[in-house]
């Protein structure tokens, strides 16, 4: 039914054209192919592959610093908890010394000042209680001059005097 | 299929029109289509990259079960070209088949046995001459013909020529049979009037779809065969 069966014999003739055509079209074809698609797309293939191993080389590079770098953070966080604690220790017995030592000084302080206080208190006392003895004194021997007037030797009598200013003396005390 | 083909002479040289036109034809549509797919290539594929790319791995593939991937890469190009081009011829009879009196003008160029013929013819003398690139002249000779033992010669030297008729024949063969049903099936549509159209119909579709698939499959098979037959050629066996 059909001539051209095996080797398109019709009438002996072999149309051997088309295998040069044919030729010709695949290997054109074939520098087209590559000229316009293969070349971009297959190198683009390959870039992409070796991206992707990069990729997987840099992730797992990445990961091992990150998990180097928690490690790191963890013990350093460590430290400074204990410096922390450390620092809170210090401040901690500082106070208690500085407190100790301000209450000490002003026990001291005050025990100092009430024992100037008493004793500016006695002297003044004591000074207080001179003066009036020496006034009281002089006052009644004045006192007991005008009212008796000749008959009081003042040397005489001085020794009477001092006894009496005495007694009032013993009485403001015990008053 | 075609009763009659047109032959003219061109310097002596007989062309088949018929033939010479649908080869064309395969050939600027696998152009276009790659043409057009590898635009915009970009590192992260999108849409039309994706399925060229694909393709491309698919190919790889098939040179890569042949042959190791540093003497593969050479003919990964080979390998592309040479499936989609076949897909491409022998799906372009199903569609379109355009035939003015006896005359056959476009169907599958792989229903005729000349083109056939001479892709496979092409590849094997490819084959051939990266054997001798890769060994040497004498090279060549012992690890393609006296390997393992030279008893073997006289079969490996008859191995040559029937894998290349048998790896042309089986795809022409497929093809050409594919289109002759097809067409047995249109004459038979055409023979009562409506009674055989209706019938006709799912037939034909049926057959179509499974030329389809057998088109697919005998262009895996001949690219796969081809790249046997170069590791055959540039390996050490």
């Amino acid at each position: 039914m059909n001539s051209t069966f095996l080797l398109s014999v019709a009438g002996g003739q072999v149309e051997w054209g088309d295998f040069l055509f044919y030729l010709l079209t695949f290997v054109i074809l074939v520098a087209l192919v590559k000229h316009f698609a293969w070349d971009s797309i297959a190198g683009m293939m390959d870039k992409r592959a070796e991206k992707i191993a990069d990729d997987i080389d840099s992730a797992a590079k990445d990961r091992k610093k990150a998990a180097e770098l928690a490690k790191k953070r963890e013990a350093a966080l460590k430290d400074s908890r204990a410096e922390a604690s450390e620092i809170i220790n210090n401040a901690k017995k500082s106070g208690e010394e500085q407190k100790s030592n301000i209450i000490n000084g002003a026990n001291e302080e005050a025990t100092a000042m009430r024992e100037r206080a008493e004793k500016d208190i006695a002297q003044q006392k004591e000074d207080a209680l001179k003066g009036v003895k020496a006034q009281v004194a002089e006052l009644s021997v004045e006192i007991a001059s005008k009212v008796i007037q000749k008959e009081l030797d003042p040397s005489g009598h001085k020794a009477l005097v001092d006894s009496y200013i005495e007694g009032l003396g013993k009485q403001n005390e015990t008053r | 299929m075609n009763e009659e083909a047109l032959v003219v002479k061109l310097f002596g040289i007989p062309f088949n029109v018929g033939n010479v036109l649908s080869g064309l034809i395969a050939a600027i549509i696998v152009f276009a289509v790659v043409y057009w797919f590898s635009r915009d290539v970009q590192l992260k594929p999108t849409g039309k990259q994706n399925a060229l790319e694909y393709l491309i791995d698919f190919t790889n593939g098939i040179v890569k079960n042949a042959l190791p991937d540093s003497e593969g890469r050479q003919f990964r190009l080979l390998a592309f070209t040479l499936f989609v081009f076949i897909f491409v011829s022998n799906q372009l009879g199903l569609m379109i088949e355009f035939i003015v009196g006896d005359i056959t003008y476009i169907k599958s160029p792989t229903s005729s046995v000349v083109t056939t013929l001479s892709l496979a013819f092409m590849v094997l003398v490819l084959s051939h001459a990266m054997g001798v690139k890769r060994f040497g002249f004498f090279g060549y000779l012992k690890n393609s013909y006296i390997n393992p033992n030279p008893i073997m010669l006289p079969i490996n030297i008859l191995e040559q020529f029937t894998n290349f008729l048998t790896v042309a024949l089986r795809l022409y063969g497929n093809i050409f049979s594919g289109e002759v049903l097809l067409t047995t099936i249109g004459a038979f549509a055409k023979s009562k009037g409506i009674m055989t159209v209706i019938p006709a119909i799912p037939l034909e579709m049926i057959w179509q779809g499974f030329s389809v698939f057998i088109g697919a499959i005998q262009a895996y098979v001949f690219v796969t065969l081809i790249m046997v037959y170069v590791s055959q050629k540039v390996e050490k066996e």
